[in-house]
């Protein structure tokens, strides 16, 4: 009794020790001894490759180490974040996706092997991507009021491509309808890309997703967008309202990328690499990559980001334990 | 006058210097992951993507589509000469290319292969210079409920395929259709015979069950007759050349090989292995005596070899046309262009014709490069059955193991191929071709998404399937199939050819 109490005692010390101290004594560049692999759980080519990508060689000129990125696909990205949470906890092994994907495969996925929170230690948000809703030609709607109004007068004839069951778009959808009142289908599809072929050909009608696959068939006239999410009107785009704007609710959804490591890595080293992650991310070129991917940068603390992560297994999770999207 | 403008633009970016160089580095490097079995272009260009961050964007595109075209080229050598498919779109090759071999005729059907490879290359070249435009509303035009129709013949075509028991296709098609059910269902989210592996949530890959089927299999099989020498004739550039007579023979397949290939590689989903087996199946319905096929018949390697050379590179126009990849490879490839900073969209071919004309201009020199490649290496590659099996075997499998690694760096899909190589073992001792198993595992999973996904759109309507014009004609041409297969007269005549 008495042991454990000095024991816990000696922890809670040496953990405000550790957090009042990170300012004073952030870890030193040799805390990085071989190579750190920031694993990608997508294919290449996809955002978080890319972003991978491009801060790896800026990450290893910072830790004096090479920074290798290792793709590991595979069940929703499940695949290559366990192998991350199972890892070594010494901040040599680095995950990098789409956290929307993270914060749902709890919910999603009983089976799944690990701890999103726990076995995994956040290190800092790296961008947000915007989501745009469009409609195919065929609907004949150019704004939020006439979309509702359109859906109101044909239930069930809106039909909204996502990018699979239970991915971030498609609990989007149902947030929306839900809380405007209105019913239209979820389709659902292998990735986004089978999402946005469908919507161009008029296969479904409607699609919510990333502005970089939906924009150029805005412009190009083959879709009509209607709405993007964010705080602000994309640059791009300016005609086109946000969710907010148009009254839709899920103002936040969208790509969020993150950066993570194994969890019960020591806060010093988590620190040091949320410090470097800032800087990089300060940069202009980097700055200017993010926003050709659609998206801005958003750097901030990893408790900024376990906050964020929090609430999307909460609010995101819920949706889908509601509606029963459980992959079992 | 604009396509000749266009063409020339095209070419003067082709054919600059470093433009040519890297076109040639593309297909070297295409041709060497072919030839090594399991090695696939996929992970090849996942592993070059961060390379060409510094080349041009054009010069970077042209070595990639290299890797990739260059790939099916190469993935014919291996299926030929030790019945391992050096790519997924060379498993059909393996059928009668590999029977070619064994009776002596190695360097006849490498020939071949690499002739068909260059003359559907040279086709879709032009076909995609002319046709883009057109391929892609065509491919537009097919929603859930053509593609069932499509899947629903390419299915009965597996069965047509098969020599052998048709009992026995049938049972190898719905083995496979059911191994395809593995994984988490698109449309309902839930996850079917996945044990709580994780693993298995995105269904099993179709790479090491073919090599494990089809590669290792054979080689379990041979290492139990000791004795057979494999025949290795007369190493003459001439002797290993094709015959006035095979091309005669084989030219008609190359034909009907490219068209298939060049309308089905513009369509999303059917991947490699549609079209060379649709074009295999065609080839042994028009043959004067499809007993031949699985013994050597030279269409059977000439049609699917065009058909996967064709429909890889006309997999380019709707990245091209519309910004949308039509598989896993052009998704890579939209990825380069982004790190590029292009936006792929429908806009690229207006706003980047350089790029896009320079690429397409640039496939029917790489093509050429591969055929001035690939032939004087025909011989090379021939003497390659003199090597001893126990140096051999080992090495092909350690390049399969490397290759289904490098998939997506697991190594349960290397243990999924080593248990794929026992079946295959046993699929030889009981006398089935696991040809229409792969077809099953592949198509089946598409079939039942787009029957679904039609019918969750149309309300359950199943009228749907017979409303769609091309989707009505794709059954009826299913219906006629089954038809002549059923009829008597035919049964008959197919038990005759086979009792020959």
């Amino acid at each position: 009794m008495k042991t454990r109490m000095i024991r816990a005692l000696a922890l809670s010390a040496f953990a405000a020790a550790a957090f009042v101290a990170v300012p004073f004594s952030a870890a030193k560049a040799q805390d990085f001894k071989g190579p750190v692999r920031i694993v990608v759980p997508f294919a290449p080519g996809g955002t978080s490759d890319i972003l991978a990508r491009l801060i790896g060689p800026k990450l290893s000129d910072a830790i004096k180490t090479s920074v290798i990125v290792e793709n590991k696909p595979g069940a929703a990205g499940n695949l290559g974040a366990e192998a991350v949470a199972k890892a070594k906890p010494d901040g040599h092994t680095l995950l990098l996706m789409d956290v929307g994907n993270l914060s749902t495969a709890p919910s999603l996925f009983p089976d799944l092997n690990f701890n999103i929170q726990k076995d995994l230690a956040p290190i800092g948000m790296v961008m947000f991507g915007p989501y745009v809703l469009a409609v195919h030609p065929s609907v004949g709607v150019s704004t939020p009021k006439d979309l509702v109004a359109y859906a109101k007068a044909n239930p069930g004839k809106l039909t909204v491509a996502n990018s699979g069951v239970g991915a971030v778009n498609h609990i989007t959808a149902i947030t929306i309808a839900k809380a405007l009142g209105i019913q239209w289908k979820n389709v659902p599809y292998k990735g986004g890309s089978a999402a946005s072929r469908a919507v161009i050909s008029g296969e479904s009608n409607t699609i919510i997703n990333g502005t970089t696959a939906t924009l150029p068939f805005v412009v190009n006239k083959q879709l009509v967008g209607i709405a993007v999410s964010g705080d602000q009107r994309l640059p791009t785009a300016k005609d086109l309202p946000t969710f907010k704007e148009a009254g839709f609710p899920a103002g936040d959804a969208g790509t969020w990328q993150g950066l993570l490591t194994t969890g019960g890595t020591p806060a010093p080293l988590v620190n040091k690499l949320n410090a470097e992650l800032k800087k990089i991310l300060a940069m202009p070129d980097v700055q200017a990559k993010i926003a050709e991917q659609g998206g801005v940068v958003k750097a901030g603390s990893p408790a900024d980001f376990a906050k964020w992560l929090d609430n999307s297994v909460k609010t995101w999770g819920g949706v889908i334990k509601e509606n029963g999207l459980k992959a079992q | 006058m604009e396509l000749l403008d266009n063409l020339m633009l095209g070419l003067s970016t082709a054919f600059q210097f470093k433009n040519l160089l890297f076109c040639l580095i593309g297909a070297l490097i295409g041709t060497a992951i072919g030839v090594l079995p399991g090695i696939g272009p996929i992970p090849t260009v996942a592993l070059l993507l961060p390379f060409t961050f510094g080349l041009e964007p054009a010069s970077a595109m042209i070595m990639l589509a290299g890797i990739f075209y260059g790939a099916q080229y190469g993935g014919s050598t291996t299926a030929i000469l030790v019945n391992v498919p050096g790519e997924t779109s060379s498993v059909v090759t393996c059928i009668d290319g590999h029977e070619m071999a064994r009776q002596g005729r190695a360097g006849t059907a490498l020939a071949i292969a690499a002739l068909s490879s260059f003359f559907a290359g040279t086709v879709a070249t032009v076909v995609i210079a002319v046709l883009s435009l057109p391929l892609s509303a065509l491919a537009l035009k097919f929603t859930a409920v053509e593609y069932f129709s499509l899947l629903v013949l390419g299915l009965i075509a597996a069965v047509v395929m098969a020599h052998g028991s048709v009992m026995k296709s049938l049972a190898m098609v719905l083995l496979g259709l059911l191994i395809g059910l593995i994984g988490i269902d698109v449309n309902s989210g839930v996850a079917r015979m996945t044990f709580g592996i994780t693993e298995l949530s995105d269904g099993i890959d179709f790479v090491p069950v073919a090599m494990g089927l089809f590669g290792l299999g054979e080689i379990i099989a041979n290492l139990e007759r000791k004795d057979e020498r494999r025949v290795v004739t007369s190493q003459r550039f001439r002797d290993l050349m094709p015959s006035w007579a095979d091309l005669k023979q084989a030219f008609p397949a190359m034909l009907r090989g490219t068209a298939i290939g060049s309308v089905l590689g513009v369509l999303p989903g059917g991947g490699a292995a549609l079209p060379p087996f649709t074009a295999y199946a065609l080839e042994k319905k028009v043959a004067r005596d499809p007993s031949r096929f699985g013994k050597g018949a030279i269409e059977g390697v000439a049609g699917p070899e065009a058909a996967n050379n064709a429909g890889a590179q006309t997999s380019f126009i709707p990245l091209l046309t519309l910004g949308v990849p039509s598989n896993a490879l052009m998704a890579l490839m939209i990825g380069a262009l982004m790190m590029q900073g292009i936006q792929p969209g429908p806009q690229v071919m207006t706003e980047q014709p350089a790029l896009v004309w320079g690429l397409i201009a640039s496939m029917w020199a790489g093509n050429l490069m591969l055929l001035v490649i690939n032939l004087p290496l025909v011989g090379v590659w021939v003497s390659m059955l003199k090597i001893p099996y126990r140096l051999l075997f080992p090495a092909i499998v350690l390049f399969c193991c490397i290759g289904t690694y490098g998939i997506s760096n697991s190594l349960f899909n290397v243990w999924l191929m080593l248990g794929c190589a026992v079946i295959g073992y046993f699929f030889i001792k009981i006398g089935v071709e696991p040809a229409p198993l792969l077809l099953g595992l592949v198509l089946g999973p598409q079939l039942e998404e787009n029957f679904r996904r039609a019918l969750l759109l149309s309300d359950g309507d199943f009228t749907v399937f017979i409303r769609h014009p091309i989707s009505a004609v794709l059954l009826g041409v299913v219906a006629i199939l089954l038809l002549a297969m059923l009829s008597p007269a035919v049964l008959r005549k197919r038990k005759e050819a086979l009792t020959e």
